[in-house]
């Protein structure tokens, strides 16, 4: 996965806020694509992407707080600041019920906008760093060889060697060998570094 | 009077005194011959006692008279029974010269003469009975009078009894006369009440005690049992000696009169209150002649009406108020030169100085002489109706206002919203220019210019909202502009978008290419408008799964020009329909009720109309008229 640099993508349905936030983002030395509505965004999204999202709460047509539940549901990963205004804090309630990362209220500080979009870009790092980490030891895993795999569930679930052994009918010593190519290959510098490791891949995006 | 033989002395002596008789004095025998005829007979008849001596007497009666004599004399004989002998009757007798004439006749038989002869006196009655026909023609006309007279006319004698009773009488009582002669007044006629009460005033009148001439009203019974009301005269009648034989009465069947007189008074009395109640006077000015008040005239007018009425002129000087004058005096003229009408409102100055109201209304005309011009008029006092107009007019005024409030409080999170927006944006941008600035790499003089360009502009975006806000919640008067009902829907958005927006409900324009203008208040109109696209989109929040749209549209009508606005939402429900435009009536839980009464009252008042009617699919589309300007 090559890496593209972190995008703050704005959406909000209001002409002048919508340029502000690009200038004043622009300001900051940060990279903006700005969209007029929800759906404008969805057709152009790309999972792939790193970046954060400053999502207006209230457009017509899609909004914002339905922006973030199809983005849930497509599994995407991308950190979402809200922009509410006056009396929307049970909109914002729900928004971080989903989810999402902070909200903040129109007007705000400029260096508050920005804290909350350094905040969400770091937890798309974050995320990415994940992504990439559990990918990596996925590929290690699949250049274990059948009986090496065998190996390392039965490691993992905790077993002895001697009991392993007992499993597998083969002899100890064959065990042994087969856990330290294990150990090898997954650059597992201990048990436990190993049983992260799987719980890691085992784990869903 | 035999010639033949000389007169003897007896003859003589009775010769000379029958010709010395007054009377025309005839012997004739047993046929009819005339035998002996004086000197007036000769005056009487113009006959010489030498012509008819020896003839029938016949010959002095006029046809049918003469045959029937001889029938007459035939029948004496042959039964010795004369109708005529000593009681003396009424005759006709004829002249020679054929001329007939009244006689009054006598006959009496010669006894002891042969052949029987029969001697009559005859004397002109002509001039007697002249004189009685008169009396008798007299005697008719006035009993021809009592009948012909509109009043009873009743004599009772000293026993109450009923001696007279003409036919007007006799029909007020429903009798006939014959019924009524000689039957006992009092018994017959007068209700038990009051039967001992009046025969006692008549005996008093008849004693002299009581006048009899005084005026009384008392009450009969009619044969059928009516009673009616008798307005009486009476005076007294005596004898040729002076003595009281009785009364005699005229009476008036008032009974039509006094209950005609008690409606009068009654619907007076009424009339009367009417106009207190009403504060309405009239009058009439007579000229010449001078005017004519009511009461309520002098009461509105704070008059005294022993000091009689005001005339026109002096009227204008002191009563109507100075600032007035000029004006209804030159109204008075127009009415009475031109117009024949009189209808304006103006101020009076009571004498103690309050002001009032007053609407008058008159019209002018002239007398059945068509020489004196009459004008009639009504003054009324409309003070106190002008004092509420006013309060209610002030207190619709603030209802209305209030009603706008709400509009606006409900409105109000799309209206923030609507004022964040822009500061919003102008925060932003401001921190982005200073940013900028404050940056190692310097700014970017377009991204500098830009962001002061756009905070201008979103300055002047708020204030807009804020102008609008304040122009529609300011409290004011009425006041009516040529208004293009295109423009004001387009102007409306402002206010209305942002609380479409914040209910995720498009509002779509729909209008008419051009509409004709009209006369109104823009502020009212909008705030009506606002009051629709309101309602609008909380009819469409109560619907799942609405189409979420609300239209705004104009149409031209042939008479008026249309305002619509059309929901996909919830529709009216049948249980409200008929509460729908009524004050205080609300389905929302923080609806005052007021919006949709307050806003046709304003279409009202703008001579427009304001309904509803159903969307084709679903929702409702309340729309509202109002009529075009008219191009003079």
């Amino acid at each position: 996965m090559k890496e593209k640099p972190a995008t703050v993508f704005v959406v909000d349905d209001d002409d002048a806020v919508r340029t502000s936030l690009r200038l004043l983002l622009k300001s900051v030395g940060l990279p903006v694509e700005t969209h007029a509505s929800a759906q404008e965004f969805l057709d152009a999204f790309d999972p792939d992407r790193a970046g954060c999202l400053v999502l207006d709460i209230r457009m017509p047509g899609m909004s914002g707080l339905e922006l973030q539940q199809k983005l849930n549901d497509l599994h995407a990963i991308i950190p979402i600041v809200f922009i509410t205004g006056h009396g929307d804090v049970p909109m914002a309630v729900e928004a971080m019920q989903h989810g999402a990362v902070d909200f903040i209220q129109k007007p705000f500080r400029d260096q508050d906008l920005i804290d909350r979009i350094n905040q969400a870009l770091e937890k798309d790092r974050e995320n990415r760093a994940g992504l990439r980490e559990r990918d990596a030891i996925r590929r290690r895993m699949e250049e274990l060889t059948p009986r090496e795999r065998e190996v390392l569930e039965l490691v993992t679930q905790g077993k002895a060697n001697k009991v392993i052994a007992g499993d597998l009918n083969v002899s100890q010593r064959t065990v042994e060998i087969h856990r330290a190519r294990v150990m090898e290959k997954m650059g597992a510098s201990s048990l436990a570094h190993l049983v992260r490791m799987v719980i890691e891949a085992e784990r869903v995006n | 009077m035999t010639a033949a033989s000389a007169p003897g002395r007896a003859e003589l002596e009775l010769k000379a005194l029958l010709d010395a008789a007054v009377d025309a004095v005839i012997v004739i025998d047993h046929r009819g011959c005339i035998d002996t005829f004086n000197r007036s007979a000769e005056r009487l008849f113009g006959w010489r006692a030498t012509d008819v001596v020896g003839k029938n007497v016949a010959v002095l009666m006029p046809e049918p008279y003469r045959a029937e004599h001889d029938g007459y004399m035939g029948n004496y004989m042959r039964s010795r029974h004369a109708r005529i002998i000593g009681i003396g009757r009424e005759v006709v007798a004829q002249r020679r010269d054929g001329t007939v004439f009244p006689a009054s006749l006598a006959v009496g038989e010669i006894k002891g003469s042969n052949p029987q002869r029969f001697v009559g006196f005859i004397h002109d009655i002509t001039s007697r009975k002249a004189a009685v026909d008169a009396l008798r023609r007299e005697r008719d006309r006035a009993q021809s009078y009592l009948d012909l007279a509109e009043v009873m006319l009743l004599a009772l004698d000293v026993d109450g009894r009923i001696a007279l009773i003409n036919r007007k009488g006799c029909e007020i009582l429903g009798y006939n006369e014959a019924e009524l002669l000689g039957r006992d007044w009092f018994e017959l006629c007068l209700p038990e009440r009051t039967r001992d009460h009046s025969r006692a005033g008549l005996v008093d009148v008849m004693a002299g005690t009581r006048d009899p001439l005084s005026h009384i009203e008392d009450t009969v019974v009619t044969r059928d049992g009516q009673s009616k009301l008798i307005a009486w005269r009476t005076s007294l009648l005596r004898d040729e000696r002076g003595q009281v034989v009785g009364t005699l009465s005229s009476g008036e069947d008032v009974t039509e009169r006094r209950d005609a007189e008690q409606r009068l008074r009654k619907s007076e009395a009424l009339l009367r209150a009417a106009q207190e109640i009403a504060g309405l006077g009239n009058y009439e000015v007579r000229s010449p002649g001078g005017s004519t008040w009511s009461d309520q005239m002098y009461r509105i007018v704070g008059c005294d009406p022993a000091e009689g009425p005001v005339e026109p002129p002096e009227f204008v000087a002191r009563v109507v108020h100075p600032d007035d004058a000029e004006h209804v005096n030159r109204e008075w003229q127009r009415a009475i030169t031109e117009t024949g009408k009189l209808d304006l409102e103006y101020r009076i100055v009571r004498p103690d100085g309050t002001v009032r109201d007053v609407h008058a209304i008159a019209q002018v005309g002239t007398d059945a002489d068509g020489e004196t011009v009459v004008v009639t008029g009504t003054l009324h006092d409309i003070t106190d109706r002008k004092r509420a107009e006013e309060e209610m007019r002030q207190s619709q005024e603030k209802l209305t206002h209030v009603a706008r409030l709400s509009t606006m409080g409900e409105m109000a999170t799309g209206l923030a919203h609507e004022i964040n927006q822009p500061l919003t944006a102008i925060a932003t941008y401001a921190q982005a220019a200073s940013r900028l600035v404050n940056s190692a790499a310097g700014a970017d003089p377009d991204d500098l210019r830009d962001a002061l360009t756009q905070i201008t502009n979103q300055a002047l975006r708020a204030g807009e909202v804020i102008k609008r806000l304040r122009g529609f919640v300011k409290n004011r008067s009425m006041h009516t502009e040529t208004l293009d009902l295109n423009h004001l829907v387009e102007d409306l958005r402002v206010l209305a978008e942002p609380d479409a927006r914040v209910n995720d409900v498009r509002l779509t324009l729909d209008l008419a290419p051009s509409v004709p203008p009209v006369s109104a208040d823009p502020v009212q109109i909008q705030q009506v408008l606002l009051n629709l696209v309101r309602n609008a989109i909380d009819a469409t929040n109560e619907r799942e799964g609405a189409v979420r749209e609300v239209v705004v549209g104009t149409r031209v009508r042939p008479d008026a020009v249309e305002v619509y606005v059309m929901d996909r939402g919830a529709g009216i429900s049948p249980k409200i329909v008929d509460n729908l435009y009524n004050p205080f009536f609300t389905t929302k839980a923080a609806g005052t009720g007021l919006g949709l009464a307050i806003s046709r009252s304003i279409v009202r008042a703008h001579l427009g109309r304001l309904g509803h009617r159903d969307t084709p699919g679903g929702g409702t589309t309340f729309w509202f008229t109002l009529p075009p300007l008219r191009t003079a």
